[in-house]
C-alpha cells in the first residue's frame, strides 16, 4: 500500500510574510539543513517567489556571520 | 531618495567608550558623504557563526540611512573596509523608509524587575506546599500498590482453591 504524502504548503504564504529579513536568523534556520545547506523548495514547499527572497536572505546572513556557510562536526 | 541599511561588526574586546568612538567616526564620515542617518544603534554582542580574524564574538551595530548620492556608497564601503576595528560590514538596499527605533529601556526594566519579584515571591510561597503534597502523594502511593498486590494474590489463591474443590467434587461424582 502506497504512503499518502503530506500536503506541502508555503510557510510564508500561510503566515502572511511578504519579505524575508536577513537578520531574522530564527526564521532562516528553518530552511537550512544541520550542515547549513539551503533546503530545496521541493522539500520545504516554499513558493518560487519567496524561495528566491529566502535564498538571498540566507546568503546575506552568511556574509555577515549570522549563519554558517558550513557546519561540520570538527568546527565549533 | 533611497534607503540603505549597513550592519557592521566591531571588535568584541572594545568597551562601550571605544565603541562609541567608532560609531562617532562612522557618523562623521557619513556627514562628509552627505548621508542622513535614520537609525544608528548597537544591536548587541553576538556569537559569530564562523570566526573572523580569530574573533568568535562580535559587537553588531545597525545603521540605517537615506541618500540620493549613490556614487558615495562605494567610497563609504571602502572606508568601512579599511577601518581596523570593523571586522565585517554589509550594506543592503531597503524597499521602504525604516521606522525610527525608539528605546524604551527604563519602562521595560521596571516591568521586568517587578515581574521577576512577583515570580520569586510566588515561587517561595508555593515551594513548601508543593513539597508537602508530593511527599503525601508518595506516602499514599506505596500503600495503594501493596494493597493491590495483596488483593491480587488473595484473588488468585481463592480461584486456585475453588478449582481444587471443583475437581474433588467431579472425582466424587465419577466414583
Amino acid at each position: 500500500m502506497a504512503f499518502q504524502s503530506r500536503k506541502k504548503f508555503c510557510y510564508f504564504k500561510e503566515n502572511g510574510i511578504t519579505d524575508v529579513d536577513y537578520k531574522d536568523v530564527k526564521l532562516l534556520r528553518r530552511f537550512v539543513t544541520d550542515q547549513g545547506k539551503i533546503m530545496p523548495r521541493r522539500v520545504t514547499g516554499t513558493s518560487a517567489k519567496m524561495h528566491r527572497k529566502l535564498v538571498r536572505a540566507i546568503k546575506q546572513a552568511r556574509n555577515i556571520a549570522l549563519m554558517p556557510y558550513t557546519n561540520t562536526s570538527t568546527e565549533s | 531618495m533611497r534607503y540603505y541599511e549597513s550592519l557592521y561588526i566591531v571588535n568584541p574586546n572594545y568597551e562601550q567608550e571605544r565603541l562609541d568612538e567608532v560609531m562617532q567616526m562612522v557618523v562623521d564620515k557619513m556627514g562628509e558623504y552627505g548621508f542622513s542617518i535614520i537609525n544608528h544603534r548597537v544591536w548587541g554582542k553576538k556569537r559569530l557563526a564562523y570566526s573572523i580574524q580569530k574573533h568568535k564574538y562580535g559587537s553588531f551595530i545597525l545603521l540605517q540611512y537615506e541618500t540620493e548620492l549613490a556614487e558615495n556608497l562605494d567610497r563609504f564601503e571602502r572606508f568601512m573596509v579599511l577601518q581596523k576595528p570593523i571586522l565585517r560590514n554589509q550594506t543592503v538596499v531597503l524597499d521602504a523608509r525604516p521606522e525610527v527605533h525608539v528605546e524604551e529601556e527604563p519602562v521595560a526594566d521596571e516591568s521586568e524587575e517587578a515581574s521577576v519579584e512577583t515570580e520569586v515571591e510566588e515561587a517561595t510561597e508555593n515551594t513548601p506546599e508543593t513539597i508537602e503534597t508530593t511527599e503525601a502523594a508518595e506516602e499514599e502511593s506505596p500503600e495503594e500498590k501493596v494493597d493491590d498486590n495483596e488483593s491480587g494474590d488473595e484473588e488468585s489463591s481463592e480461584v486456585g482453591e475453588t478449582e481444587e474443590v471443583v475437581e474433588k467434587e467431579t472425582e466424587e461424582v465419577q466414583e
